[in-house]
């Protein structure tokens, strides 16, 4: 149902006590510089902007291989809260080299099962930002390829 | 215990950067991180702060309201808090939530309780010491409180209506687009279900940041009173209820109004837009 290396990620926040959920998402926070563009990558597609219902910059980058694999970056802006970088880390490696259409047609509930229900809160539903961003950068890069068929 | 040069009405319920820092193991406090970042107090802290969580900790998990004396004796006692504890507390976005959860001890009669001047970005940003090490204290007797004060400093729904009708001092600490009712939510914020935009009747419009500096401290004296006994009618012979979205901007204005400029007879309607703008029949003012 969801890309193998996601899986595993949701498979391991599923057997962690609360305290341990909450230093791993912290770790994965802290690891989200890590998902930054590295220099002289190119990219299919860059989509750096500041919407509203996020507090600060984020920008998507996608690359996508001769074998249509998706691979993302992202850049954070320093205000982004601690949830949703740990989700941009989570979604960066777990949705590396699915496709385009894999990710776009990825159902969101996984975000919860990562997350637990004590930490979801109404102001942490900018953590379905980063993937509703990821998606959207797929979605354009998907019809720029069916126009270009 | 402040160090701030300010003539404020209780200087002593603000501690600065500096004080702080000196008093990091003073036996009677206990420092207090309250955040808007659920995560944030895991990625690092004061040394010796306790965490408690705006929702977890201090608001009932069914209905919508706080926990109750018997709940928040349980809370003080597992963080090491006696009555006579002076609780410092301090938190991210211009200590929103710190001044929420300073309104919510007080809610429960609470009296030894302090603001750290510029919170955690303030500390943060002048490089002092931050630890993740989560502290453990002795559990302590807390005295169940024999009430909670909602009278004194709680606003409903209805005195807020009765505030609006007898044209008493209603401040909106919202940002002027909320106000205006040209948006539901604020900048930078998901949607919280609010179905109508606008203000309480006679609301007059002074965004919470009104009072503070660029550093997140909060301005001097003078300058409050000038904002907000000669810019919004407030009148400490008169009672004011403050209001923001969910209450914990408004916690921000209610400490500066009591605190700060000394007002004995603020109330805080914490309910606020996500109730009003959705409650059947609730008038509501458009525009500036």
């Amino acid at each position: 149902m969801y890309p193998p290396k996601l899986q595993n990620i949701i498979e391991l926040f599923e057997t962690l006590p609360e305290v341990e959920r909450r230093e791993t998402l912290v770790n994965y926070a802290e690891s989200a510089p890590k998902q930054e563009p590295r220099p002289n990558e190119k990219f299919d597609l860059e989509d750096e902007r500041k919407d509203e219902e996020c507090a600060d910059k984020v920008g998507v980058y996608l690359q996508v291989d001769g074998e249509g694999r998706a691979h993302l970056r992202m850049t954070l802006g320093p205000e982004v809260q601690t949830l949703t970088r740990a989700m941009t880390s989570i979604l960066c490696k777990g949705l590396d080299g699915a496709t385009p259409q894999e990710i776009l047609d990825l159902p969101s509930d996984f975000v919860t099962r990562i997350v637990g229900a004590e930490l979801v809160r109404v102001r942490s539903q900018t953590t379905y930002y980063v993937l509703t961003r990821i998606k959207g950068i797929c979605k354009v890069y998907l019809d720029r390829q069916r126009a270009a068929a | 215990m402040h160090t701030n040069p300010t003539d404020y009405a209780h200087p002593e319920a603000l501690v600065d950067t500096d004080w702080l820092e000196q008093h990091l193991n003073d036996k009677d406090l206990r420092i207090v991180e309250s955040n808007e970042d659920i995560l944030l107090y895991d990625t690092g802290h004061i040394p010796g702060a306790v965490h408690i969580d705006w929702r977890a900790d201090l608001q009932d998990q069914v209905v919508r309201d706080y926990i109750d004396p018997k709940k928040f004796a349980e809370l003080c006692e597992r963080n090491g808090i006696g009555p006579e504890t002076t609780c410092i507390f301090y938190g991210d976005k211009a200590n929103w939530w710190a001044c929420y959860a300073l309104w919510a001890f007080r809610l429960f009669g609470h009296k030894n309780v302090k603001i750290l001047n510029g919170g955690r970005d303030k500390w943060k940003a002048e490089n002092r010491p931050m630890t993740r090490e989560v502290p453990s204290y002795p559990s302590t007797e807390y005295p169940v409180p024999a009430r909670r004060f909602d009278q004194e400093i709680r606003a409903f729904a209805d005195e807020a209506l009765a505030q609006s009708k007898a044209k008493k001092p209603l401040i909106d600490v919202r940002s002027p687009g909320e106000y205006k009712g040209e948006i539901t939510h604020m900048a930078e914020y998901p949607q919280e279900g609010v179905l109508r935009g606008g203000h309480i009747p006679g609301a007059k419009s002074v965004p919470w940041k009104t009072a503070t500096k660029d550093d997140n401290t909060f301005k001097s004296a003078p300058e409050l009173a000038k904002i907000y006994f000669e810019g919004a009618g407030v009148n400490p012979e008169v009672d004011t209820v403050v209001y923001c979205r969910i209450g914990e901007r408004s916690s921000h204005t209610w400490f500066v109004l009591t605190y700060l400029l000394g007002l004995e007879n603020v109330r805080n309607y914490d309910g606020s837009w996500t109730e009003w703008g959705n409650k059947v029949g609730a008038p509501i003012e458009k525009g500036s």
